[in-house]
């Protein structure tokens, strides 16, 4: 390193952004333009800093493969913060291939934590869980562990295992304390609390109660027919039938599991899942069809038998019959529930599966986008909905070691 | 033609024999460059140039000066590069009696002293310059075909070190026309950022990031 890119690496290591770029403002080497990246990275400054640190990756030679590396991956965690999703993962895997290459593996692991927070963005989290398992076992530095433990609570909340997801986040606590970057440790703490937070309601004969997520976990996991109206789907044990595709056989085991022990008219079942007040002979014969097909789906769960006046829900096995419905009524806690298994929804499925307008889900999206509770992604036809991350550790950038910059 | 031949010509690579290594020292992050003023061996450390006693490796001296590259010795004299000019300090107060321009403006760096001069590398540019060290001025430049890291001279012959993709190599040019006439690697991830003769058979490398200060033995004679 030349003594003015030292002199820089020396005022951004001791945090003074500003200082290091005193040193290199008017150089355009690439390890200069490296540096003043990263301070403006840190100074908020995305754009340009992207702008920089791709500009230092090409002036980077061909002899000069690892500091290109570290460049693309900078680069990458500052399209990360600016939520820029676009692009393909090519070049940062690549960078990563260089960097296991020359023996720089915090990097590598850097690099592929960046992968895996865009997969969790994208709501691919198949392709997340698989990229974070290359990481298992593997010796990381507090900060990179506390990112990738709460990769992994991410993954676990959405999947509803939220013992393991606990310890995951105990586990990221811990290293962030390590780490002693106090950014780290507050989005800890904010994905902690999030833990404490009612997540669904449990309705029965009228009355309402407030679960905790691991409540809502305790429940799915116990033996209880769970008609679930937070993920629309109907749970058994470890048997689940999703009806987020088939709102009208949902309606009507919401409907069924309302008046569980009891029985339910036809009038009200046709009300409910067909939206009619006025029914006739032509709705009495298509909720029979419906009935068949619900009977059909739930046959390993449960019966549904008819009755003088309507049908009424029987769980083998002597079940009970728990109904989940979102925190909060409304479209919009509805989506917010759907939403919240971190997968990408089309508008479409999301008025397909809460059986409401696609102009209605429109609306209720676009209040909700404004207010920071979904996000989007993609443009027109290919735009998806997702929830927002329960670690929202997405904007911190931890960059590679800028001492090696050079 | 002639830098295809000299090219060509370019001797095999020899692993360095690393001899002892020093460091890293409490509060020192990386090393910048390193000096032998005799007795000592001196280390810029960023903040704070070091001393330290080669053969036991215990703490000698540390004067607090700004010190971001090259360090030399002119036998009464410490010369340490630190931005963009030379500050000549006096190892004994650690008080800076001058400052000169550095001759890359802050590109700079390893240094030397031999035969009254200066000489002081340009890291990217692949260059080491000779200067007067009253005035700064340029005397003549020496293009090698590496980046620069520390330079020394020892028994007339010109070394210097270089680190490119994390690889670092001790080089004997030939001072006429940078030709490579020796070539020493070290181990993967061992960097040089700075370089001293002992005036014998050792050469001490400044580590860079690792914080540490190796002796490297010199080859005998060979070429």
């Amino acid at each position: 390193m030349d003594s003015l890119t030292a002199a820089a690496a020396k005022a951004l290591a001791a945090g003074d952004a500003l200082g290091a770029l005193k040193h290199v403002a008017l150089r355009d080497d690439p390890p200069a333009l490296a540096l003043r990246g990263i301070a403006m990275a840190q100074l908020g400054e995305h754009p340009r800093a992207r702008e920089l640190l791709k500009r230092a990756a090409r002036g980077f030679g061909s002899h000069e493969a690892l500091a290109r590396a570290r460049c693309v991956v900078a680069e990458a965690e500052v399209a990360l913060a600016m939520r820029d999703l676009g692009g393909t993962p090519r070049a940062l895997m690549a960078a990563v291939t260089a960097l296991e290459a020359h023996d720089d593996h915090a990097n590598a692991v850097h690099a592929r934590l960046i992968a895996v927070r865009k997969l969790l963005l994208l709501g691919q989290l198949d392709a997340a869980e698989t990229e974070l398992s290359h990481l298992n076992g593997r010796p990381l530095p507090p900060a990179l562990a506390a990112t990738a433990e709460l990769a992994s609570a991410e993954l676990g909340l959405r999947s509803l295992n939220v013992a393991p997801a606990r310890a995951a986040l105990e586990r990221a606590h811990a290293a962030a304390q390590r780490a002693r970057v106090p950014a780290l440790l507050a989005e800890v703490e904010e994905a902690r609390s999030a833990l404490s937070h009612p997540a669904a309601r449990q309705l029965s004969a009228g009355n309402a109660r407030a679960l905790r997520l691991d409540e809502v976990a305790d429940l799915l996991d116990s033996d209880a027919l769970v008609i679930d109206g937070c993920r629309r789907g109907i749970c058994a044990g470890a048997q689940w039938q999703p009806l987020a595709r088939r709102p009208v056989l949902f309606a009507l085991a919401r409907v069924l599991a309302e008046a569980w022990p009891g029985d339910i008219d036809r009038e009200t079942l046709i009300d409910n899942a067909f939206n009619t007040q006025q029914p006739d002979e032509t709705h009495r014969a298509r909720l029979r069809v419906e009935i068949g097909r619900l009977r059909a789906l739930l046959r390993p769960m449960a019966e549904i038998v008819a009755t003088p006046r309507g049908f009424v829900l029987r769980p083998l096995d002597g079940r009970e019959v728990a109904l989940l419905a979102p925190p909060i009524d409304g479209e919009q806690a509805s989506l917010i529930a759907l939403l919240s298994d971190g997968a990408a929804w089309s508008t479409s499925a999301l008025a397909l599966a809460l059986n409401a307008s696609q102009r209605t889900v429109q609306r209720a999206l676009a209040e909700l986008e404004a207010d920071g509770r979904v996000r989007a992604i993609g443009r027109t036809r290919t735009r998806r909905w997702l929830a927002p991350p329960l670690a929202g550790y997405t904007t911190i950038l931890l960059l590679p070691a800028a001492l090696q910059m050079a | 033609m002639t830098s295809n031949t000299s090219k060509l010509a370019e001797p095999a690579l020899r692993p360095a024999e690393i001899v002892r290594e020093y460091g890293p020292f409490p509060d020192a992050d990386s090393i910048a460059g390193v000096t032998h003023d005799g007795k000592r061996v001196w280390a810029a450390t960023g903040k704070r140039l070091i001393a330290f006693d080669p053969a036991s490796g215990d703490p000698a001296d540390s004067l607090p000066c700004a010190c971001d590259a090259g360090t030399a010795f002119d036998g009464t004299h410490l010369y340490q590069i630190a931005e963009r000019r030379i500050d000549k300090i006096d190892p004994a107060s650690g008080k800076v009696v001058a400052s000169i321009p550095a001759p890359g403006d802050g590109n700079d760096s390893g240094m030397a002293w031999a035969e009254g001069s200066l000489w002081v590398g340009q890291y990217r540019d692949r260059k080491i310059h000779q200067i007067d060290p009253a005035s700064g001025k340029i005397l003549r430049t020496i293009d090698s075909k590496r980046f620069v890291t520390g330079v020394t001279w020892v028994d007339g012959q010109l070394w210097h070190g270089t680190w490119e993709n994390d690889e670092s190599e001790l080089l004997r040019v030939d001072p006429a026309d940078g030709a490579v006439l020796e070539r020493l690697g070290m181990p993967p991830g061992v960097n040089i950022s700075g370089l001293e003769s002992d005036g014998a058979d050792l050469f001490y490398a400044g580590g860079g990031s690792s914080g540490k200060v190796r002796a490297v033995r010199r080859p005998k004679a060979a070429a």
